[in-house]
């Protein structure tokens, strides 16, 4: 794993279901504590975007251009939003998805280091090194 | 926001299929963002770890790259409707060949203090 990374790493939160669990305090309370991070982490210059995604969408796809419903807000998979992070390592990155105030209620964070350029783009590169080598 | 679900459709292409559709996918970006409809957008390397648990004591590793769920990259755009999104979208060169996006509205809010805001509601009602 890549421990060092200039274009910073993004947060995936998942799973849109654990809410229905939570009674209005409890889901106040992780609002407050999930605007508190955001907040301290911009603060800090740790993160530079960051946005909930309203839990409706379409999904376009195939060669005739299909639009569908989703994700389905059921979905343990469906993404709810995202954060942005400027910091120089994978661990840093990590250290704070473990902070998420949504962990304790079934949240799911995936770390991503973000590309330089499109990953296709560039094993198609070493790939036509390797061939012209 | 345009997330685009990447379950390796693309791993069956060509070179030269694969080249076509990497300038395809430039020449598109380049004229969204002309038109001032993107702001950048990024790709994800393939590789990271999902967190969860309770202070996040469970690391695996993820996403899977043959998932249908798994996201290969973002595009953020600037346009006033859900309709021109995904007009926008369906205009996307890599559709062709076997990929999906998923257009999501930018909430104003958190859906969550949205909801929270409901429920206050809801139980106000009922005390009435």
């Amino acid at each position: 794993m890549n421990t060092q990374n200039q274009n910073g790493y993004m947060l995936l939160f998942r799973g849109n279901d654990w809410l229905k669990s939570l009674s209005s305090e409890e889901k106040q309370k992780v609002t407050d504590q999930w605007m508190a991070w955001f907040r301290r982490l911009t603060d800090e210059g740790k993160a530079i975007a960051g946005n909930p995604l309203e839990r409706e969408g379409k999904i376009v796809s195939g060669k005739n251009r299909v639009v569908s419903d989703g994700p389905f807000a059921e979905s343990k998979e469906a993404i709810g939003g995202y954060f942005l992070l400027d910091v120089a390592s994978f661990d840093d990155a990590v250290a704070i998805a473990q902070e998420c105030p949504g962990l304790p209620y079934g949240v799911q964070v995936e770390v991503r280091p973000v590309a330089a350029e499109c990953p296709v783009a560039s094993e198609l590169k070493h790939e036509t090194q390797f061939a012209n080598a | 926001m345009l997330l685009y679900r990447s379950d390796e459709w693309y791993n069956k292409l060509s070179q030269e299929e694969l080249q076509k559709l990497i300038n395809q996918n430039k020449a598109w970006f380049d004229r969204l963002t002309g038109q001032g409809k993107a702001k950048p957008g990024r790709a994800l390397e393939r590789t990271g770890v999902t967190i969860s648990g309770q202070n996040g004591r469970f690391l695996t590793d993820g996403p899977f790259a043959e998932s249908k769920e798994a996201i290969g990259g973002y595009l953020v755009l600037d346009v006033e409707t859900i309709e021109e999104a995904i007009a926008i979208a369906q205009s996307s060169p890599s559709l062709a060949y076997g990929g999906s996006i998923e257009v999501r509205p930018m909430a104003e809010e958190c859906p969550l203090d949205v909801r929270a805001r409901e429920l206050a509601r809801e139980e106000q009602l009922i005390s009435v």
